[in-house]
């Protein structure tokens, strides 16, 4: 819809009711006459405005202009003055010198709220103000303002801020990985044969279509691949990924982190499916696309983390009551998703770990890749990061979020099916079982405080770090450049490719 | 009746006399704002053209320097 820059005002000349007067031609004339005065007025206005727009920009080309005829008149003073003393000229000066590097300026944030032209900004304040809602942020527990759920101007920029965060933090992971591989496996001669290997069954997978593809892809991977999917939105990455992936279950020399995972075979597919459906159940509501597929990512960890030292890698999450909510509380929707898999021979390891990080949604780590052995020292950074990438889709979860601990409390010590410790409470007397309750409570509370200050500490770091468009590109395109540089071109590629 | 009409009639030959008059006005002030659109148009399509030499000669005078 084209906007209006300018506008003459009276715009109808006699479009009015006529007051009653006996000589109306007259009368019409008149007010037609006067009309035509005021178009004048409005018309020498936008003759002003445009004038004073064009002055102002030639008189920034002239500052220019005269800034640049210094510059030429210095280098040649310069000039003629180099011309006798010709022996400063060395080889080795040459050579060792810094190349030239020419200080670009990329012209950022072109279409803000200050450049708009004066004409369209009045018109602009001529409309109603959004309502006040953020007088109701007080009132908020989760410390956003309410006025982003209503109208958020920033929403898109902070989702490709945060892609763009992610997309560089996995690229960086993944060059650790092939760093890593690179030192474990100093005799790489098997490496080729199995990527032919993945691409002969990546067009065998194309051939049927592509809608077959996406299904194996549901099925199959967990961790990694699915990430991928996210993070890039192409199909092509997710086959390349799935292709690369679901073969080498038994091979742990894989381009995925999870490798170490993924040597136990039938783990990892049970818990992402179980993670999917639930996952995209509660968070359906109110979600972006791009948006619902970096919920999704939340699953992931689940997944992964699970065949790493359970409770170990779970900072900010009293070990001792994390184990006994979980398993009453995954015992039910495991069975169900699981018995389409028939490997129920170890849902319930899975299931404590992929709990806790069920319930800090407001902190969930997204990148999947976290392998077992580098989970410990991510945690905080990855726990932090999702929650300033994901301020708007966390309406309906943050709510979730505190209420599924306690009705887990509440809920599965008395459906405690799993033979774990937790039947023994249900047993008990209700004094001890409310104090653990209670305790469970105040810890998860403490868990969730403990989370958010982390968050904000991660959010105020990255806020000061660089928020414009271009500082975020370059670091990921220069992240990228390197890690192409290295290794995985083909990797790459198959990302690119689409 | 002639009489009768005489008035009235040059009373509308004098308000189409007005409505041209009107017309003349209405239709140089549309040629005015034309006038003004096209001259900013032109004027920052050579602004334009005048800012990207100036940035080349700016570069080239930085490798220069």
């Amino acid at each position: 819809m084209p906007l209006v820059t300018r506008n003459i005002e009276p715009r109808h000349l006699c479009r009015q009711t006529l007051p009653s007067v006996r000589s109306e031609l007259e009368c019409m004339t008149n007010i037609t006459l006067a009309n035509v005065i005021r178009q004048l007025g409005s018309l020498s206005k936008y003759a002003e405005d445009i004038f004073g727009e064009l002055f102002t920009q030639a008189n920034t080309f002239a500052s220019r202009v005269s800034s640049l005829a210094e510059r030429v008149d210095r280098l040649q003073v310069k000039v003629t003055q180099l011309d006798p003393k010709e022996e400063e000229v060395s080889l080795q000066g040459i050579n060792t010198r810094k190349a030239f590097r020419s200080s670009t300026v990329q012209d950022q944030k072109l279409f803000d709220r200050n450049s708009l032209p004066i004409p369209v900004l009045e018109t602009y304040n001529t409309c109603d103000t959004p309502p006040p809602l953020n007088n109701l942020t007080p009132y908020r527990d989760d410390g956003k303002e309410a006025l982003k759920f209503y109208t958020d101007p920033s929403y898109f920029f902070d989702l490709w801020k945060e892609k763009m965060l992610q997309d560089t933090k996995d690229i960086m992971k993944e060059k650790r990985k092939h760093r890593k591989e690179k030192k474990d496996n100093p005799n790489r001669g098997n490496v080729n044969p199995r990527k032919i290997k993945t691409r002969k069954e990546e067009w065998e997978k194309m051939k049927m279509g592509q809608e077959f593809v996406e299904s194996k892809e549901k099925l199959g991977p967990s961790g990694y691949p699915p990430a991928l999917v996210y993070q890039n939105g192409s199909v092509g990455s997710v086959e390349n990924v799935d292709a690369s992936n679901y073969p080498p279950p038994p091979q742990s020399d894989s381009t995925s982190p999870p490798s170490p995972s993924f040597s136990e075979d039938s783990l990892p597919p049970p818990p992402a499916e179980f993670s999917y459906p639930a996952d995209s159940n509660q968070r359906g509501s109110g979600l972006a696309g791009p948006k619902r597929s970096s919920v999704v990512s939340p699953s992931h960890p689940p997944p992964a983390p699970p065949l790493g030292s359970p409770p170990g890698p779970k900072p900010g999450f009293a070990p001792p009551p994390a184990p006994p909510p979980p398993p009453p509380m995954m015992s039910t929707p495991p069975p169900p998703p699981l018995g389409g898999f028939g490997s129920p021979g170890t849902p319930p390891p899975p299931s404590p770990p992929s709990f806790p990080p069920h319930p800090d949604f407001a902190a969930p780590p997204p990148p999947p890749p976290p392998p077992a052995a580098d989970y410990s020292p991510l945690p905080p950074p990855l726990l932090s990061q999702p929650a300033g990438g994901a301020p708007p889709p966390p309406p309906p979860p943050p709510p979730p979020g505190p209420p599924p601990p306690p009705f887990s409390g509440a809920d599965g010590q008395p459906a405690a099916p799993s033979p774990l410790s937790d039947t023994t409470k249900p047993k008990s007397s209700l004094p001890p079982v409310s104090d653990a309750r209670s305790d469970l409570l105040s810890a998860i509370r403490q868990g969730f405080q403990l989370r958010r200050v982390e968050e904000q500490r991660e959010q105020e770091k990255r806020d000061v770090v660089g928020n414009d468009v271009a500082t975020i590109l370059s670091r990921r395109i220069a992240v990228e450049y390197s890690d192409s540089e290295d290794d995985s071109s083909e990797f790459d590629e198959d990302e690119w490719s689409d | 009746m002639v009489g009768q009409e005489d008035p009235v009639q040059r009373e509308i030959h004098q308000d189409w006399a007005n409505w041209e008059y009107i017309e003349v006005i209405t239709s140089s002030i549309k040629k005015i704002a034309d006038f003004l659109n096209s001259f900013d148009m032109s004027c920052r399509s050579r602004l334009a053209t005048l800012n990207e030499k100036l940035t080349a000669l700016e570069q080239r005078i930085e490798s220069t320097e």
